[in-house]
């Protein structure tokens, strides 16, 4: 196991490298200058060349990306070219913000759509089952964005229940935090229910057929701990593989809710960066979301090889 | 007072009165300016307000119509909408205000370099200017108390206002003054205001001459030259002397509110200052608190869901939901923000003038104004002077969509089958604009294929030879607002116009525009402004089809908001009605 997590974590700093790297130099193929895009079309070249200047932006591209890499291995990201703020005042708070709506929506969507799943499954082929598949497919199919501005209209604009944004006030406890964030979670938990919910259910149905369960059933077992038991513990396997891919959507992949619901997020924070040509913002953001991905799969592994000792996670051990 | 001793009163000011104020009594006592206009311009040239009020009463000749411009502010409100500048209306004291602002300040807030309206509007919160343009183009004094020009408006003076301090105590100097508008004319700043100086102020040209005068020495004369320090200036804050670059971090400034809280990109805070110099605008709210969104429809729900009391700026195009919404106040305000659709001068086919007319007289721009903006803009008529402009002539005939002489224009100037491309970015309506003169064009046998792109690849270096925006046979540029049109005629249309995308050279149109800003009054002005817009609509270097009204959006709940089309607004006076 120990050799295997060192293995993945090399591999994922690799990954990182190479990366950083996409990120720098895709960004800088794009057209216009950084110091033209803070000062406005209208600026004299003077004052864009002295900006440019001032913000190390003339510097030849390599040199650039050595020097914000050389930053990031003492600890420094570096300053907004725009805000001219240091990144990780802004970039940490804004991680902390997608974790906060994440762990919302999973907590949420998890034990709704696995419970749906195995209610699904249960009694499969019935009205009940296809309610359930079929409702939770035809919410996935909705993007997020058009979900969120239904649930706006609905709830915020039309009933008033939840404010229209997800920024709560200043100083507002967690569960005015939770009030502000419910609309934009449940457009997460739309997305979500159906993916997990055919997971569970597949896994379900699986598991209810195997050897095993016939087994627990036949020794006589009570339904409700044949489920605890066995089904569950075998049917939630491929489901969690599916939940820790989503970690990468929710971190960093909700821009369009994030701005709907004006969320100071690290999707919006990206957005921003990429707009603004905010090269330093854009990198330090975009390699965060790929540690949390990284480490999200990386997690997911480990936890599968735990539920199931049969998958030995194993080449690296061999 | 009989009408002997109004008279002699009279006589005794105009005696101690410089040459331009005598002109202007002159110009008003001869029924060519309006009272309203009158005291404007007195405003401008540094007639104190009650001196203005006195020789209006006394030499009016009760004309109403006076030289053809009065009203920049009378467009027909409809719907929810009220006109800028609506009668004051009872609030309550004290409470919290909060307002939306999309996209709020999109680099850091450094009064030199600012050039986003965002910047400006959470800028001119705490920091105060010299003067004070409010929303029909009236300068009110703030940190200069009075202002005088020379003979021929090549020296300006101004009076600095005494007993005003820095939100830290410091007390406000003329050293203070000169060193604010200094750092602005200093190349090695690269300040945004260097493109508005140009021509205008050099380097080093503002002298503290004492603790309370300022005197400035420009490069030539120019009649508007308090505009420049007014609040019309994005850049002309006035800031402490020993101002360090870091604005963001204290905010320093004299203004009615003190930053409490700025988070970049999120929003900020303020807090009534007590202190405040002028006793009648201290605020009556306590606190006003600004969030930016950075996307437009985030905000227009914002105010419907009442998550914000007041969108200081909304777009028609974006905000059409709030402009029949029963629960929400339109404050509409005519503006100079339009675009440039540009026509290379000097390329095929628009090197023939016939071409161009051809192309303005296809367009409906009746139709695009309520198309695009339902109906919440002027028509243009080919020139930048919108009609908000005291000194445009609007006995200049407007130009109406006529296609059987754009046809007829088209076949003598054999031109058949000729395309071209229509450059512009994909932001506001700019897209939707590109397509719609694809039609016009179409109408008259001009092939056009709009070009969208993103902005910093259509703005590209924004300098000839690097730029799609300045280099492009056609091209559609957004321009704000400014509350006169000398950025405009001389940028976008001299022979050696930095921004000249059309690449009009004409020397006859260069002189008027020379003749224009050097002009002192109004009449003067507004003749030369014809000869331009006579000039501009037989060249048609450029098609100007409409100016577009600045929008703010309000509750029903919330009185006294003041805005100006620059960006700038003013809630000292503002609040919760009674009635709520």
């Amino acid at each position: 196991m120990a050799r295997f997590i060192a293995k993945r974590v090399a591999l994922g700093l690799v990954t990182l490298v190479l990366l950083s790297m996409l990120v720098f130099f895709m960004a800088n193929v794009l057209p216009g200058n950084v110091a033209r895009r803070v000062l406005g079309p209208f600026a004299s070249p003077t004052a864009v060349a002295q900006l440019n200047h001032q913000l190390g932006t003339d510097k030849p591209l390599i040199t650039q990306y050595l020097n914000q890499m050389k930053g990031y291995l003492q600890g420094d990201m570096g300053k907004s070219v725009s805000t001219r703020q240091p990144i990780s005042d802004v970039l940490w708070p804004a991680l902390g913000h997608s974790i906060k709506l994440a762990v919302l929506a999973f907590l949420i969507v998890v034990p709704l759509s696995i419970l749906g799943g195995v209610i699904a499954a249960l009694n499969e082929g019935s009205t009940r089952d296809r309610v359930i598949t079929v409702g939770g497919l035809s919410a996935t199919a909705v993007p997020d964005f058009v979900w969120a501005v239904l649930l706006l209209i609905v709830f915020s604009l039309g009933l008033g229940i939840f404010p229209s944004t997800a920024a709560w006030p200043d100083g507002s406890g967690v569960l005015t935090q939770i009030r502000y964030l419910l609309l934009p979670a449940f457009c997460l938990v739309f997305v979500l229910f159906g993916y997990i919910a055919r997971m569970a259910r597949a896994g379900t149905i699986e598991a209810l057929d195997a050897d095993y369960t016939r087994t627990a059933v036949i020794k006589g077992l009570p339904q409700r701990k044949v489920l605890w038991r066995h089904v569950l513990r075998n049917s939630l396997l491929p489901t969690i593989a599916v939940i820790a891919t989503q970690v990468g959507y929710l971190m960093g992949g909700l821009v369009v809710i994030e701005l709907i619901f004006n969320y100071q997020g690290i999707g919006q924070m990206i957005f921003r960066a990429a707009t603004q040509k905010d090269f330093p913002a854009l990198e330090a953001a975009v390699l965060v979301v790929g540690v949390v991905f990284l480490l999200s799969t990386l997690v997911a592994d480990v936890l599968y090889s735990i539920l199931n000792p049969r998958v030995r996670l194993g080449s690296a051990d061999q | 007072m009989s009408r002997d001793q109004t008279s002699r009163r009279v006589d005794a000011i105009r005696a101690k009165r410089s040459e331009l104020e005598n002109h202007l009594i002159d110009e008003y006592s001869a029924g060519r300016l309006s009272r309203r206009e009158f005291i404007r311009r007195g405003g401008v040239i540094g007639m104190s307000a009650p001196l203005v009020g006195f020789l209006a009463a006394a030499c009016g000749t009760g004309s109403k119509s006076g030289g053809g411009s009065t009203s920049s502010n009378g467009g027909a409100a409809s719907g929810n909408a009220v006109e800028a500048g609506g009668k004051e209306v009872a609030v309550k004291p004290g409470g919290t205000l909060k307002l939306g602002m999309s996209p709020g300040p999109s680099t850091e807030i450094d009064p030199i370099k600012v050039a986003d309206e965002g910047g400006l509007g959470v800028m001119s919160q705490s920091g105060e200017f010299l003067a004070w343009s409010d929303n029909k183009l009236n300068l009110d004094p703030r940190l200069a108390e009075s202002w005088k020009p020379n003979k021929d408006g090549s020296v300006w003076t101004f009076k600095i206002r005494q007993g005003v301090k820095f939100h830290d105590g410091t007390p406000l100097t003329a050293a203070d003054v000169a060193s604010s508008i200094n750092a602005l004319s200093d190349p090695k700043n690269g300040s945004n205001a260097l493109s508005t100086f140009a021509g205008v102020l050099s380097k080093g040209s503002a002298t503290a001459v004492d603790p309370t005068t300022v005197r400035f020495e420009l490069d030539s004369p120019n009649g508007n030259f308090p505009y420049l320090l007014s609040s019309d200036n994005y850049n002309a804050l006035i800031v402490p002397k020993d101002f360090n670059g870091k604005w963001e971090k204290t905010f320093p400034g004299t203004g009615p509110w003190k930053m409490q809280k700025y988070t970049p990109n999120s929003g900020v805070s303020y807090v009534k200052n007590t202190d405040y110099w002028d006793k009648g605008r201290i605020p009556k709210l306590d606190a006003q608190q600004v969030k930016f969104y950075p996307k437009e429809q985030a905000q227009i729900l914002g105010l419907q869901s009442g998550d914000v009391d007041v969108l200081v700026h909304f777009s028609p195009t974006g905000g059409k939901a709030l402009l029949n919404d029963p629960n929400i106040t339109v404050i509409q305000l005519r503006s100079s923000v339009h675009r440039e659709i540009h026509m290379r001068n000097d390329k095929k086919p628009f090197d023939d003038k016939r071409v161009r007319q051809a192309l303005a007289l296809a367009v409906d721009r009746q139709a695009l104004v309520s198309g695009l903006f339902a109906g919440k803009a002027d028509v243009g008529n080919d020139s930048p002077f919108a009609p908000v402009f005291p000194s445009t002539d609007k006995s200049v005939a407007q130009r109406k969509q006529d296609l059987e002489k754009a046809k007829a224009l088209m076949q003598q100037a054999g031109v058949s089958n000729a395309s071209a491309t229509i450059d512009t970015w994909d932001g506001f309506e700019l897209p939707d604009l590109a397509q719609l003169l694809q039609n016009y064009g179409q109408q008259i046998g001009l092939k056009l294929s709009p070009n969208v792109t993103p902005a910093g690849t259509y703005y590209g270096d924004a300098v000839f030879g690097k730029s799609p925006w300045l280099d492009s046979v056609m091209g559609i540029t957004d321009y704000g607002h400014r509350g006169v049109p000398n950025l405009f005629l001389n940028a976008q249309l001299t022979s050696k116009g930095v921004w000249n995308a059309a690449h009009f050279k004409n020397p006859t149109y260069d002189g008027l525009v020379k003749d224009y800003v050097q002009s002192l009054d109004l009449q003067s002005q507004q003749a030369a402004a014809a000869k331009i817009q006579n000039l501009l609509l037989d060249e048609t270097p450029n098609i100007y089809a409409y100016f577009y009204y600045f929008l703010t959006g309000t509750k029903k709940n919330v009185g006294n908001v003041e805005v100006t089309a620059m960006g700038h607004y003013d809630i000292t006076k503002a609040g919760f009605t009674t009635g709520a």
